[in-house]
C-alpha cells in the first residue's frame, strides 16, 4: 500500500512539475509575493518541493526573500547507488511533513530538494561533490558557514534536523513520526502463524517435543550473540570495506571494530567447531562399522582443529601483538 | 586436567577405588584453587599490594570506615566528603556484602591474634573467592552432569580471563565475591529442585541473601530461577519438588533480600522483580488446578480450566497495569531498560553510554575472554538439550539469557563466563570420557559403581544407560587405540593453548593497577610512574582538611580514598545534574568557570594530563564526554559543535576551535606546557598523546594558580584564588564609581549636601544679624 501511495504521489508530482515548470519559466520576472504564493501552493500539495536548476536560481538565489528554505541536495536515482540518500530522504520527508501539518505552518520556511540528475548545475554552483547535503538558505543573504548541516557528526535524523533548523531559524518543529507498525505487525504475524500452525497440528503436537529443533534454535541465538550481531545492530558497521585500490577487506583491522561479513565468517567458524565436537561424540554411538566410526571421529577432530586454528589466526590478525597460533599462522 | 581421565585406569587397578577417586578429586580441586589464586597475583608481584582502579578505592574506604568504627555506624554513615555540598548516605546506598565479608575476616583473624592490615585482606579477597567459585562450580556441574565434568569446570573457571578480569588481586569490587555467591546459589537451587527438600530451598534463599547483599546483579538470579520454573511448567514437568523448592526460595529469599537497606522494598515494588511474583502466583494456580482436576470430571474440568486461565490472565494483567499506572510499581530503571531497547542509552543517558563497560561486545572480546570455550560451549548446550532433564533446562536457559546480556553489555560477560565454563566442561568431559576409555579391558565394575553412586531420579538417565549397554558389543570393534590417542593429544594441545592464552591475557591485559603505571625503556628497564599517588599524597599533606577538590568524576573515589579530601562528583554517578555542572565548568572559559566554581565552593581543581608521557586515558581525551553531559543539562551555554573544527574534527593544535582552545580544561591541561620541550626532534609544546603541537601556548590564568604538578605532569592541581580584595569598578551602578555631578564654583548651592541658607562667609566681614536670628528661632 505504501509503495502504491508513493507511486501515486510521484506520478502526481511529475504531472505537477511539468505543468508548473512550463508556467513558471514563461514569466521570468516575478515579484516576491508571487514567489511566496507559488511556494506556498507547492508546499501545500507536497511537503518537499522539488527543484531543478532554473527554479533553484529563481527561488533561492534571487533577492529579496523573506522566507527560509532548507534544501536537501541528493541523488535518489537508483543508478547513483546512494543508499544513504534514501534514508536521508525519508528523514527529510518526516520533518517536512511534521512542519507541513503542524499548526504553526507558515510561509516563513520551506523544504526543498534538488536531485543530482535534475540539477547538476546546482551542485556545481554550490561546489558540492557529495550527497546528501542539507543547506539552509536564510531569509537574508547567502548561506554562511554554519548553514550547512554537519551530517557526519550529528547524522541526519529528523530530530537533529529539527535542532539544526531551530538553531538557524528559531522555528521549533515538533517531529511527528508516523508510528512504525511494521515491528508490531511482524510480531503479530509471527504469533498468529505459530498459533495457526499449532491449531492445524493440534492432533499431532509431537514436533514440540523435538529436541533437535529446540537445540538448533538455542544454538542459533548463541551463535548470533557470540559473533557480535548485537554490536552490529547497535553500531551499524559497513558490510565490508573497499579501499581506493579496489581491494576488499572482510576483516576489520583492529580489535575495536568488526564488519558485518566478518561476523558471518565467525558464525560459520564457531558453528563448524561445534559440529566437529558433536561429531566426535556421535561417532561412538553411530550404528556403523568400525571404519566408518573412525572416519567420522577423524573428520570431527579435523573440523575442530582446523576451524579453531582458523579462528585463532583471524583473531591474531586483529589483535596486534598476540603471540600464539595453532596449526595455521 | 588429564587426571580426570586417568582416574578410570587407576580405579580399575586398585582395590579401593572410592578412596582414589576422592583423592584425585581433592587434588585437582586444590590445584585449581592454587592456580586460580596465583595467576591473579601478577599485579601484586610486579607492583605492590595495592588497591586498583576507581570503585575499589571507595569499597576500601568504606571497609576501612567499618573496621575503624562498627557495623551500625557504617550503616548510618553519612559521608560529607562526597558530592559536596550534598553528601552521600553511604549506608543506604551500598551493597554492604563486600565490606562485611572482609570486615568479618579481619575480625576473626584479630581474634586469633593474627595482625593483618585490612588493606591486605581487601587486596587478596577476590583471589581467595575465586577458589571458592571454583568449588561452587564443581558442585554445580557435578549435579548437572558428572563429577568429571565438574572438575573440568572448576579448572576452567579458575583461570578463565572473563572472570579474572574482575577478580585480580587488588581489584576489590563487588563482582569478586558475587560470582561465588551466584554459582553457589545456583548449585543450591539445582539441589533443591532435585531433592524437593525445604532444607535446600532455605539454603538457596540464604545464599541468595548473601548475593543480594553483595551485588546488584542479583536481579539476574531472581529472574532466571522463575524463568526456569515457568519453562518447567510449560514443559509439563511440574512436580511437588519444584513447588516446594520455589516457594521456600521465593518467600524466604524475598524477605531476606528486603533486609538489605539499599534494596528495601524494591522486591515488591519494581518491575525487575515482578516476574518472580508472577511465577509464584502461577505456580499456586497450577497446583490448585491440579487439585481441582482430581475432583472434577473431565468435561467439567475443561470448562473450568478455560475459565480459570482467562480470568487469571486478565486479572494479573490488569493488576500489573493498574499498579504501574498508580505508581506503586516502578517502571524499569534506565540501566535495565537499556538492556532491552538497545538504542535507548545512546540517545537518552549519556552518563551510561559514556562508560566503556556499557558498550556492546564484539566477537573479539568474546574470544579474548573465553578463547576455546566460546567455540565449544554450544556443543555442551546441544548435549544438554539432547539429554534434557529438570536441571539441564536451567543451564540451557542460563546460557541463552546470559549470552544475550553479554552481547548487549561488555561488563555482563562476567555472568556469562561461569555458564560457558560449565557447558564447555560438559562437552570436553563427554568427549574425553569416550576417547580415554580403553575398549579392550572393559569391566562391569565401573558401570555398577556409577549406577550406585548416582541416584538419578529422572527418566532420561536409565534410558541413556541402556543404550550405552546395547552399544557395548559393538564397542569392541570400536575406534581403536591409535586414533583415540591422536584425538586425545590433539584436544589436550588445544586445552594447553587455552591455559597459555589465559596466562598471557591475565598478565598483559588485566593486571594493571592503573594507579601505578609502568613504562619500559628500550633496554627493557622498567620505569614506574607513580604520579597519581604523588598528587593525592600532596593533597593529603598540603591542603586544608576541609578543602574541596573539583575533578572529573572518574577520580572522585581516588581523591577521597587516597587524598582524604572532599570531592564534588565521584564514580557513584547518581546525580547527573551535579556532574553536568562540573562538566560545564570544565568546558566554559575561565571567567564563566570561575563563577561556577565560586558557586560550588571549589578550592582546588585537579586534572589528569597525559601529554608528557603519552598517557591516553587523560582528561583531554575524555573531554568530549564532559561537553556532551554538560550539553544535556545546559544546552544554551554549551554546544558540542563549538568544540570541533569546521571539518568536524576534535583538534588541540592551532587549527582547533577557539572555544576549545580557551576552555578551562584546555588551559589547565596545557598551562606552561608551551615552554616545555620534551626532546630535540619535536617543537616545544608537543603533545605526545595526541601527537600534535598545541595550539594555545601562551596561557594566562587569572582566577586560578598552579599549585602542584607531578613529576611526569600526569596530575596537575590548581588552586582557585579567592576573590581579590578590591574589585576594579566596571559597572555603572557600583558605589565605587565617581559621582557624576561636577562642581563649579558659580553654582555652589547645587553642591551635594550643602545647606540651603548657609551663611556666606566673606573674608574680613562679620556675618549678618539676619541670618543669626533666624537660626536662633529655628
Amino acid at each position: 500500500m505504501d509503495v502504491a501511495k508513493k507511486l501515486c504521489f510521484s506520478l502526481l508530482l511529475v504531472v505537477l512539475l511539468v505543468h508548473y515548470g512550463n508556467s513558471t519559466t514563461k514569466k521570468k520576472e516575478t515579484t516576491m509575493g508571487d514567489r511566496v504564493s507559488q511556494l506556498m501552493d507547492w508546499s501545500s500539495r507536497k511537503s518537499v518541493i522539488r527543484l531543478n536548476g532554473d527554479k533553484f536560481r529563481m527561488y533561492l538565489k534571487s533577492t529579496p526573500r523573506n522566507y527560509s528554505v532548507v534544501l536537501m541536495l541528493t541523488a535518489l536515482q537508483p543508478q547513483r547507488q546512494c543508499a544513504v540518500c534514501k534514508q536521508a530522504n525519508d528523514e527529510f520527508t518526516i520533518i517536512a511533513n511534521s512542519w507541513r501539518y503542524s499548526n504553526q505552518f507558515s510561509n516563513k520556511l520551506f523544504f526543498a530538494m534538488v536531485d543530482f540528475d535534475e540539477g547538476q548545475d546546482v551542485f556545481s554552483s554550490l561546489k558540492l561533490n557529495s550527497a546528501p547535503v542539507f543547506i539552509h538558505f536564510p531569509a537574508k543573504g547567502k548561506p554562511k558557514k554554519g548553514d550547512t548541516m554537519d551530517i557526519h557528526r550529528v547524522g541526519f535524523a529528523a530530530e537533529q534536523l529539527s535542532k539544526f533548523i531551530a538553531e538557524r531559524t528559531d522555528i521549533q518543529i515538533r517531529i511527528f513520526r508516523p508510528p512504525n507498525y511494521s515491528g508490531t505487525l511482524a510480531l503479530v504475524l509471527l504469533f498468529s502463524l505459530i498459533a495457526g500452525l499449532l491449531y492445524l497440528k493440534r492432533n499431532n503436537l509431537e514436533f514440540l517435543y523435538n529436541k533437535t529443533s529446540w537445540a538448533i534454535a538455542a544454538l542459533s541465538i548463541i551463535f548470533a550473540m557470540t559473533s557480535g550481531q548485537m554490536w552490529n545492530h547497535i553500531r551499524g558497521p559497513p558490510f565490508m570495506h573497499k579501499n581506493q585500490q579496489g581491494q576488499v577487506a572482510y576483516i576489520h583491522g583492529s580489535s575495536q571494530g568488526q564488519f558485518i561479513v566478518e561476523t558471518y565468517i565467525v558464525i560459520i567458524l564457531n558453528a563448524a567447531i561445534c559440529v566437529g565436537m558433536v561429531l566426535l561424540n556421535e561417532a561412538q554411538h553411530m550404528k556403523a562399522d568400525a571404519g566408518k566410526k573412525r572416519i567420522m571421529a577423524l573428520i570431527g577432530l579435523g573440523t575442530v582443529a582446523f576451524f579453531f586454528s582458523l579462528l585463532l589466526s583471524v583473531f591474531r590478525s586483529k589483535y596486534q601483538g598476540y603471540p600464539y597460533s595453532f596449526l595455521i599462522k | 586436567m588429564a587426571d580426570t581421565g586417568s582416574k578410570t585406569d587407576i580405579r580399575n587397578s586398585l582395590t579401593k577405588p572410592a578412596g582414589w577417586l576422592s583423592l584425585v578429586t581433592f587434588a585437582v580441586l586444590s590445584l585449581a584453587c592454587v592456580a586460580g589464586f596465583s595467576s591473579r597475583l601478577f599485579a601484586v608481584i610486579r607492583f605492590e599490594s595495592i588497591i586498583h582502579e576507581f570503585d575499589p578505592w571507595f569499597n576500601y574506604r568504606a571497609t576501612h570506615h567499618m573496621v575503624a568504627t562498627n557495623f551500625y555506624d557504617f550503616l548510618n554513615w553519612f559521608d560529607e566528603r562526597a558530592w559536596y555540598p550534598l553528601g552521600r548516605i553511604v549506608g543506604g546506598t551500598v551493597y554492604p556484602g563486600l565490606m562485611v565479608t572482609s570486615g568479618s575476616i579481619h575480625y576473626v583473624l584479630s581474634l586469633l591474634n593474627i595482625p593483618v592490615h585490612i588493606r591486605d585482606i581487601c587486596v587478596f579477597l577476590a583471589p581467595m573467592f575465586s577458589g571458592l567459585t571454583a568449588l561452587a562450580t564443581y558442585f554445580f556441574t557435578k549435579e548437572l552432569w558428572t563429577p568429571g565434568a565438574g572438575l573440568f569446570a572448576a579448572c576452567f573457571i579458575a583461570i578463565v580471563p572473563g572472570y579474572i578480569s574482575r577478580s585480580v588481586a587488588g581489584s576489590y569490587d563487588n563482582e569478586g565475591i558475587a560470582i561465588f555467591a551466584l554459582m553457589f546459589t545456583y548449585y543450591l537451587w539445582i539441589k533443591a529442585v532435585k531433592t524437593g527438600a525445604i532444607f535446600w530451598g532455605a539454603l538457596t534463599a540464604l545464599s541468595y541473601f548473601y548475593m543480594v547483599s553483595a551485588w546488584g546483579g542479583y536481579v539476574f538470579i531472581i529472574n532466571l530461577i522463575p524463568l526456569h520454573v515457568f519453562v518447567l511448567l510449560l514443559m509439563g514437568r511440574f512436580s511437588r519438588r519444584i513447588y516446594v523448592a520455589y516457594n521456600t526460595f521465593y518467600i524466604l529469599g524475598t524477605i531476606l533480600s528486603m533486609q538489605v537497606p539499599f534494596v528495601g522494598f524494591q522486591p515488591l515494588k519494581t518491575s525487575e522483580h515482578m516476574a518472580a511474583a508472577g511465577v509464584f502466583a502461577l505456580l499456586h494456580a497450577y497446583a490448585f488446578l491440579q487439585y481441582v482436576q482430581g475432583v472434577l470430571t473431565k468435561s467439567e474440568f475443561r470448562y473450568f480450566f478455560l475459565f480459570a486461565i482467562v480470568a487469571a490472565a486478565g486479572l494479573v494483567f490488569l493488576a500489573v497495569v493498574g499498579l504501574t499506572w498508580a505508581g506503586v510499581v516502578a517502571p524499569w530503571s534506565g540501566r535495565f531498560y537499556s538492556l532491552w531497547d538497545t538504542g535507548y542509552a545512546k540517545i537518552h543517558i549519556p552518563i551510561i553510554a559514556s562508560v566503556s563497560e556499557h558498550q556492546p561486545t564484539t566477537w573479539v572480546s568474546f574470544f579474548f575472554d573465553l578463547h576455546i570455550l566460546i567455540c565449544v560451549f554450544p556443543a555442551g548446550v546441544w548435549f544438554c538439550i539432547k539429554n534434557i532433564n529438570d536441571e539441564r533446562v536451567f543451564i540451557v536457559l542460563y546460557a541463552v539469557s546470559a549470552v544475550y546480556f553479554a552481547g548487549v553489555m561488555v561488563r555482563l560477560m562476567l555472568t556469562l563466563t561461569p555458564c560457558v565454563c560449565v557447558l564447555a566442561a560438559i562437552a570436553f568431559s563427554k568427549t574425553f570420557e569416550i576417547y580415554l576409555k580403553d575398549d579392550t579391558t572393559k569391566s562391569n565394575v565401573e558401570e555398577e559403581k556409577q549406577e550406585k553412586n548416582s541416584q538419578y531420579y529422572d527418566k532420561v538417565q536409565p534410558g541413556k544407560k541402556q543404550r550405552i549397554r546395547e552399544d557395548r558389543p559393538k564397542d569392541a570393534e570400536g575406534i581403536g587405540m591409535n586414533i583415540k590417542s591422536i584425538i586425545i593429544i590433539c584436544l589436550l594441545m588445544m586445552l594447553m593453548l587455552f591455559a597459555v592464552h589465559c596466562t598471557w591475557v591475565t598478565s598483559n591485559a588485566y593486571s594493571s593497577p592503573s594507579i601505578v603505571l609502568a613504562s619500559y625503556g628500550n633496554d627493557g628497564t622498567r620505569n614506574i610512574l607513580d604520579d597519581f599517588r604523588e598528587a593525592y599524597y600532596w593533597l593529603r599533606q598540603n591542603t586544608d582538611d576541609k578543602a574541596r577538590v573539583m575533578s572529573w568524576w572518574d577520580y572522585g573515589y581516588q581523591i577521597a580514598g587516597m587524598g582524604n579530601r572532599t570531592t564534588l562528583v565521584d564514580n557513584n554517578t547518581w546525580n547527573n545534574s551535579h556532574i553536568a555542572m562540573v562538566g560545564k565548568a570544565m568546558s566554559s572559559n575561565e571567567t564563566a568557570a570561575y563563577d561556577i566554581m565560586r558557586l560550588l565552593d571549589v578550592n582546588y581543581v585537579l586534572v589528569i594530563f597525559g601529554g608528557v608521557i603519552g598517557y591516553s586515558g587523560d582528561d583531554i581525551n575524555k573531554f568530549l564526554w564532559m561537553v556532551r553531559i554538560a550539553e544535556g543539562e545546559h544546552p544554551r551555554d554549551i554546544k558540542e559543535s563549538d568544540y570541533f573544527t569546521p571539518q568536524g574534527e576534535f583538534r588541540v593544535d592551532s587549527s582547533g576551535s577557539k572555544t576549545l582552545l580557551n576552555c578551562l580544561m584546555y588551559k589547565l591541561s596545557y598551562y606552561r606546557f608551551g615552554e616545555l620541550q620534551l626532546d630535540f626532534r619535536t617543537p616545544p609544546g608537543y603533545d605526545r598523546t595526541r601527537g600534535v603541537e598545541i595550539g594555545n601556548k601562551n596561557i594566562k590564568l587569572t582566577h586560578l594558580e598552579e599549585a602542584y604538578t607531578t613529576e611526569h605532569w600526569l596530575v596537575r592541581i590548581y588552586r582557585v584564588k579567592d576573590l581579590s580584595n578590591r574589585i576594579e569598578a566596571t559597572f555603572s551602578d557600583t558605589k565605587a564609581k565617581k559621582p557624576k555631578v561636577k562642581y563649579s564654583r558659580k553654582t555652589s548651592k547645587k553642591k551635594r549636601g550643602s545647606l540651603k541658607h548657609k551663611p556666606k562667609v566673606v573674608p574680613g566681614k562679620k556675618p549678618t544679624k539676619k541670618t543669626k536670628t533666624k537660626s536662633k528661632k529655628n
